[in-house]
C-alpha cells in the first residue's frame, strides 16, 4: 500500500510528490466502520449493564 | 393595558413547551455546508472510483461557496454568538473521561452537559481542523486552474510545496469521508433523533431539555 503518489520525470531525476495515495480511501472508510462497530458494541454493553442494575 | 396585553401574540398551544436549539440561520448554515461537503465528496471521489464526468468546475465552485460559508460562520460564532458553547475546557475533558469510563463499564452516571456535550465539542474541533485544512489547501490549488476570475499561476510555489499542499488536501478529504460516516451514525442513533429534529425544525421539547441538559449550563 502506498501512502503518497509520485510522478516520475521523463528526464530522469528523483520522483516528485504529487499527492496522497487514493489507495488509502478504503482504509479511512474502514476506520470509520470499525469506530462505529466498537462504539455500538460498547454502547449496547453499557445499556445492558444499566438495565441489569436497575 | 389589558387591551395591549390581549393584542400581544400568544404562543400556539404547546409552543411554550419548545426550546429553541438551533436558529433558522444556524440550520441553514448546517444544511448548506452538508450539501457542499456531499457535492465536494462526490466530485472528488466518484471520478477516482471510475465514474468519469466533468468534475473540476463543480468542485472548485462548490469549494469557494464552502469557504465563504465558513468565513460567515466564523464571524457569526465569534461576534454574534456565544463561542464559549463550543470551547473545550478542563471540565469537558473530565466529563469526556467519565463518558468513556461509562462506555467501558463504569456505573457512574456522567453529569448533564450544557448545550453541547464534550464529545460534540471535540467533534466540532476535529471537523474545524480538517475542513479548514481542506479548504485552505483547496484555495491554494485554485492557483493551478484558469477561471473567469483569475489566471493560473502554478509557479507561485515549488513543485515540492505543491506536493505537500496536494497531500494535505487529499488526506483531509479522506478524513472527511470518515467523519461524515461517523456523523451519520450518531445522527441516526435512536437516542439522538431529537437532535436531528432540532437540526431540521430548530427545537427540542421542554421535557427533552430537562432530561438531557443542565439548565445552569444551557439557559433556555
Amino acid at each position: 500500500m502506498e501512502f503518497f503518489r509520485y510522478s516520475r520525470s521523463i528526464y530522469g531525476g528523483s520522483d516528485q510528490l504529487i499527492g496522497a495515495s487514493w489507495d488509502l480511501l478504503p482504509w479511512f472508510v474502514g476506520a470509520a466502520v470499525v469506530f462505529i462497530v466498537v462504539h455500538a458494541v460498547l454502547n449496547a454493553l453499557a445499556k445492558h449493564r444499566v438495565n441489569q442494575s436497575s | 393595558m389589558d387591551q395591549i396585553a390581549s393584542n400581544k401574540p400568544q404562543p400556539a398551544a404547546g409552543q411554550a413547551e419548545r426550546v429553541i436549539r438551533h436558529t433558522a440561520l444556524d440550520r441553514l448554515y448546517h444544511w448548506l455546508m452538508a450539501i457542499c461537503v456531499l457535492i465536494l465528496m462526490a466530485t472528488a471521489f466518484l471520478p477516482i472510483l471510475g465514474i468519469k464526468f466533468e468534475w473540476l468546475d463543480i468542485h472548485w465552485i462548490t469549494g469557494v461557496v464552502l469557504a465563504a460559508l465558513i468565513v460567515i460562520h466564523i464571524i457569526r460564532a465569534l461576534f454574534f454568538q456565544d463561542w464559549r458553547n463550543m470551547w473545550i475546557g478542563l471540565r469537558d475533558l473530565r466529563e469526556m473521561r467519565r463518558d468513556l469510563a461509562r462506555l467501558f463499564g463504569s456505573r457512574i452516571e456522567p453529569p448533564k452537559p450544557g448545550k453541547y456535550d464534550a464529545s460534540q465539542k471535540l467533534y466540532h474541533l476535529g471537523v474545524a481542523v480538517v475542513v479548514l485544512s481542506v479548504v485552505c489547501s483547496g484555495l491554494l490549488m485554485l492557483l493551478k486552474i484558469d477561471t473567469p476570475l483569475w489566471r493560473r499561476n502554478p509557479y507561485l510555489f515549488s513543485a515540492d510545496t505543491w506536493g505537500v499542499i496536494y497531500v494535505i488536501h487529499g488526506m483531509a478529504a479522506m478524513t472527511i469521508v470518515a467523519i461524515v460516516i461517523i456523523h451519520l451514525y450518531f445522527t441516526l442513533m435512536p437516542n439522538s433523533w431529537y437532535m436531528l429534529r432540532a437540526m431540521v425544525r430548530g427545537w427540542i421539547s421542554r421535557e427533552e431539555y430537562t432530561k438531557h441538559y443542565d439548565a445552569t449550563r444551557w439557559k433556555a
